[in-house]
């Protein structure tokens, strides 16, 4: 059986390889295979894991009612597949988006911007109180600089408020080189990360199904 | 030997040496614990600790007790205590039980298996080598939770401060203000690019990303789509929304379909324009790749959530020649729509965007909001920055205060 | 369409030989190696000096390259020298600071796709959590992190110096398996782990787990690690459980969301961070273990050469294009 399985997930995924090349008939049944095989796992891990495991056992063996009002605002977000009586489920959508800002805003407020000014407002050049002015090593006072200013940059760029003239948008060009220097960074640790994952199928090809590495 | 030698006076000395001697060697080894002990006045206990003042910790769940006592006078470092014991009943209960043991020298614990509501009193015990000397009973404490966690308090103020902000510029927007918003590049290309698809005769692909209604790049993406639709309808191309939410495709077919009504082209609309495809990430990007490859639309419109998936999709629209307009708030995708597409909306432009195309005033406003709080973000860093620096240089004593205060001012306790 | 069933064909019956008749590992000499190395240099020069000369490469040969560049490294035997870096170092920190006994809860946030990059850091990281006799909690908001996270202890159990110490499930360790509701897990959990994890991954009563008998909420939990590849993941375990209920956390993340977190590292949020494979294979390094990620590290080395060498081939022929244009435009 688990040759069977190497085989299937080895044509699967060469099937799909196959597009580098150019679109063919085996990508596309590749494609059809995974696109009907995913939709079909996820409404089966949906329905075990959300429907029967937290609503049916929560309410026929823990007797927890309050679920009952989760399945009715559930049901009342599905009325908006009928045309009619779409209008209800505006009123559970209004819950979900309304609880999870409530949620969020407290979780965004400390995590994303009190905790980073705090941690962004720093002694530039000096690292101790009554040290002269210039007693961090020059390592320390470049990064110190280029992440506050670098904050500072690119807080600019993202005024909406003030077109960008003059001084102003001086600073929001900075901003934007800023930005697309840590676009670049990002876009290196990706190309990592696709290579990584690319590493990991030609380790199945190679090393799992044909048995040609350690 | 016969009776006569226990008689001679020589033996009789010796015996007593003897005795003596065993009795001096057993008091001297008596008194090394080590080695054993016969009677137990001859063990070394300790003084108990002080006075034990227990407290409730603020701002919890109410499952924690706070624990401070005096260290034994014994505890001086001559490794006469080795530790402490840490005792807890329940007021009106049982007796005292053990929590926990402390190093030689700790005089604070805090108890997190206590229950809210409940009662409790504690006892400190020094431990000695072998022998324990209990504290006093502690007051008794009933641990609880606050309503209000007044150590938040900078949090709220900022938090305040914004949303006062927002909810004041979306008042003012409904009043009919006009709010200026800079120019963003991405926009003035959406109605060029939907010109380019109608002269060539080919259609348009609209991804209003891969979350689904409640992700607010998801809605500003589909109000991004009110406008291109309106356009397309105006110029009588085609236009394909595959999305990967079916909440997303009912609320896509809506959106579309107002915007023909609108152009007065209601005949022209079709539901097959937004269709729904799978919740796989993967899957949906199979199937939109497979879409982009067969169909070769002109423009393609990749809008709101990305995940690993946006690079996939914008190097096959560009490997088509279609013209691209990306934009997401994801920070992690932003590259490769930035490397691979002709216009990208990076970050809050995507929202400033759908605000600028709607002209809604919640919208608007919001944004305005949100620019208070970039301005004090950023007034903030730069005055916090040069006091923080100057203070840390001279120690003048107005630098410090300040910068002291603006740490106070962003700093969040957990 | 006759053409193409004849490559599939052809696919087929190669694989049929890998497959049936190749039944040892391939592996190259150090001289092959450094003859491969040295031809793939010679063809990448070769393309640079065609782009120059305006023949420029298709797509299709840049795929064949980056392939090549992946899969050639496997049969090499080249080692790369690895550094560990501070974020890592740290990390690892972390743990050693842990007494024996220890509970460490780790949350499997990924599925399958990325578990080349964060499996090996599980592996690591539990082969080092039960060296040091700390307690595992296994949890995720992924339906397919459990899973992930049984295999990798299976692994780890089968090393004969772990297998040595007979590490009993519900006693040393348990998965409590996936539950749903992203960062709402989180919170609740915050407040009582059982009412989240009524049973574990098998079934078992949460109550009836020797392990979790005295573990109430996250102040009963010493360490917390977390594996992510997306949403729910560690954005959420730092804004709820590090900045609400004071976790110490630390964090494996796939290279694509590792710059993210960076800000939350140099915030104190995190105490240490894993990034990518490279970050595996610096865990690997300071762990004193030899996995994946370092055997993979050769072939991400080499796609990342070859990525920069089209990088300038590619610039190479767009600037010089840009000068012929300009030239054909002035004749």
């Amino acid at each position: 059986m688990d040759a069977i399985g190497l085989w299937i997930g080895a044509f699967l995924t060469l099937g799909i390889m196959s597009f580098l090349y150019k679109d063919n008939p085996w990508y596309k049944l590749s494609e059809s295979i995974f696109v009907g095989v995913s939709a079909g796992y996820w409404f089966i891990t949906l329905f075990w894991d959300s429907i029967y495991s937290k609503f049916y056992i929560g309410v026929s063996q823990e007797g927890d009612n309050y679920l009952y009002v989760g399945a009715i605002l559930g049901l009342m977000m599905l009325m908006r597949l009928i045309p009619k009586v779409g209008w209800i489920s505006r009123w559970p959508l209004a819950f979900i988006v309304g609880a999870i800002s409530g949620f969020y805003l407290i979780n965004y407020f400390s995590s994303n911007i009190m905790r980073q000014v705090a941690n962004t407002v720093m002694p530039l050049f000096s690292t101790d109180y009554g040290q002269s002015l210039f007693s961090a090593s020059v390592g320390t006072i470049i990064d110190n600089i280029l992440v506050a200013g670098g904050t500072f940059a690119g807080l600019v760029y993202f005024f909406f408020s003030k077109e960008h003239k003059g001084a102003f948008g001086a600073t929001a060009k900075v901003g934007i080189w800023v930005i697309m220097v840590t676009f670049g960074a990002t876009f290196g640790y990706t190309v990592m990360s696709r290579m990584s994952l690319l590493i990991g199928r030609m380790d199945f090809i190679f090393g799992d199904w044909l048995g040609l590495i350690k | 030997m016969d009776d006569q030698l226990y008689r001679q006076p020589v033996f009789r000395v010796f015996q007593i040496f003897l005795i003596i001697f065993t009795v001096l060697a057993g008091s001297i080894f008596a008194q090394d614990p080590a080695i054993g002990l016969t009677d137990s006045a001859d063990v070394f206990v300790p003084a108990p600790p002080g006075a034990v003042k227990a407290t409730d910790v603020v701002y919890d769940q109410g499952g924690a007790v706070d624990l401070e006592w005096e260290l034994s006078p014994d505890d001086d470092g001559s490794l006469k205590v080795s530790g402490y014991y840490i005792c807890r009943r329940e007021v009106g209960g049982e007796d005292y039980r053990l929590v926990d043991s402390v190093m030689a020298g700790v005089r604070t614990f805090v108890d997190e298996t206590v229950e809210q509501d409940h009662t409790y009193q504690y006892m400190v015990a020094v431990n000695g080598d072998c022998s324990t000397a209990p504290s006093e009973e502690s007051n008794s404490i009933t641990p609880d939770m606050e309503w209000l966690n007044f150590g938040l308090s900078n949090l709220f103020i900022i938090g305040l401060v914004i949303c006062g902000s927002v909810i004041y510029f979306i008042a003012h927007a409904k009043r009919g203000k006009k709010f200026f918003i800079r120019k963003i590049a991405g926009l003035e290309a959406v109605d060029e690019a939907i010109g380019r698809a109608t002269e060539m005769g080919r259609p348009i692909l609209f991804v209003p990303g891969i979350l689904d209604m409640d992700d607010v790049q998801t809605i500003a993406a589909l109000t991004i789509l009110g406008r291109v639709s309106r356009v397309v309808a105006d110029y009588d191309t085609k236009i394909n929304v595959p999305v990967s939410r079916s909440l997303v495709m009912t609320a896509a077919r809506e959106t579309i379909k107002s915007s023909y009504m609108a152009a007065g082209r209601p005949d022209a609309y079709s539901d097959d324009m937004a269709a729904y495809i799978t919740d796989e990430q993967f899957g949906y990007v199979a199937a939109v790749d497979g879409m982009m490859v067969r169909e070769k639309p002109a423009t393609c419109f990749l809008l709101g959530a990305f995940f690993a998936e946006s690079l996939i999709l914008a190097e096959t629209g560009n490997s088509i020649g279609a013209i691209q307009i990306a934009g997401t708030a994801r920070p992690a995708q932003l590259p490769f729509f930035v490397a691979a597409c002709d216009f990208t909306l990076i970050g809050e432009e995507l929202f400033a965007a759908s605000a600028y195309l709607s002209g809604e005033p919640k919208q608007m406003g919001s944004l305005k909001g949100q620019d208070v709080g970039k301005a004090i973000a950023m007034v903030f860093i730069v005055l916090g920055v040069i006091t923080t620096t100057l203070a840390q240089a001279w120690d003048i004593g107005v630098f410090t205060w300040i910068s002291d205060l603006l740490h106070d001012l962003f700093q969040v306790t957990s | 369409m006759k053409k193409e069933f004849l490559v599939y064909i052809g696919i087929l019956i190669l694989a049929i030989i890998l497959y049936f008749f190749v039944t040892e590992p391939v592996t190259f000499s150090p001289t092959v190696s450094l003859i491969i190395i040295g031809l793939i240099g010679l063809a990448l020069v070769l393309i640079f000096v065609r782009t120059i000369m305006g023949k420029l490469v298709g797509r299709r040969t840049v795929f064949s390259f980056v392939a090549i560049s992946v899969v050639v490294p496997f049969f090499m035997t080249v080692e790369q020298p690895i550094q560990t870096s501070p974020e890592v170092q740290s990390l690892y920190q972390a743990v050693l600071d842990l007494k024996p006994g220890s509970k460490v809860l780790v949350s499997f946030d990924y599925d399958p796709p990325s578990a080349p990059e964060l499996q090996p850091m599980a592996e690591t990281f539990f082969s080092l959590c039960l060296e040091r006799d700390l307690r595992i909690i296994i949890m995720g908001l992924w339906p397919q992190g459990p899973q992930q996270a049984e295999m990798a202890l299976q692994k780890v159990m089968d090393e004969p110096a772990i297998a040595s110490k007979n590490y009993r499930y519900g006693i040393d360790y348990v998965n409590l398996g996936f539950q749903v509701g992203n960062e709402f897990v989180i919170q609740r959990m915050g407040d009582d782990i059982s009412s989240m994890f009524q049973t574990d991954y098998y079934g078992t009563p949460y109550d009836s787990l020797p392990l979790m008998r005295n573990i109430t909420n996250f102040s009963n939990i010493d360490f917390s690690f977390n594996l992510s590849a997306g949403y729910p993941g560690t954005v959420e375990w730092v804004q709820v459980a590090v900045d609400r209920y004071g976790v110490d956390l630390g964090a494996g993340n796939t290279a694509v969301q590792a710059p993210q977190m960076y800000p939350y590292l140099r915030a104190g949020q995190l105490k240490g961070l894993l990034g990518g494979l490279n970050g595996a294979a610096e865990f690997e390094k300071a762990a004193g273990r030899i996995g994946k990620g370092t055997k993979f590290m050769v072939s991400q080395s080499f796609s990342h050469v070859i990525v920069i060498a089209f990088i300038i081939i590619g610039n190479a022929a767009f600037f010089l294009g840009e000068r012929r244009r300009k030239e054909e435009v002035v004749e």
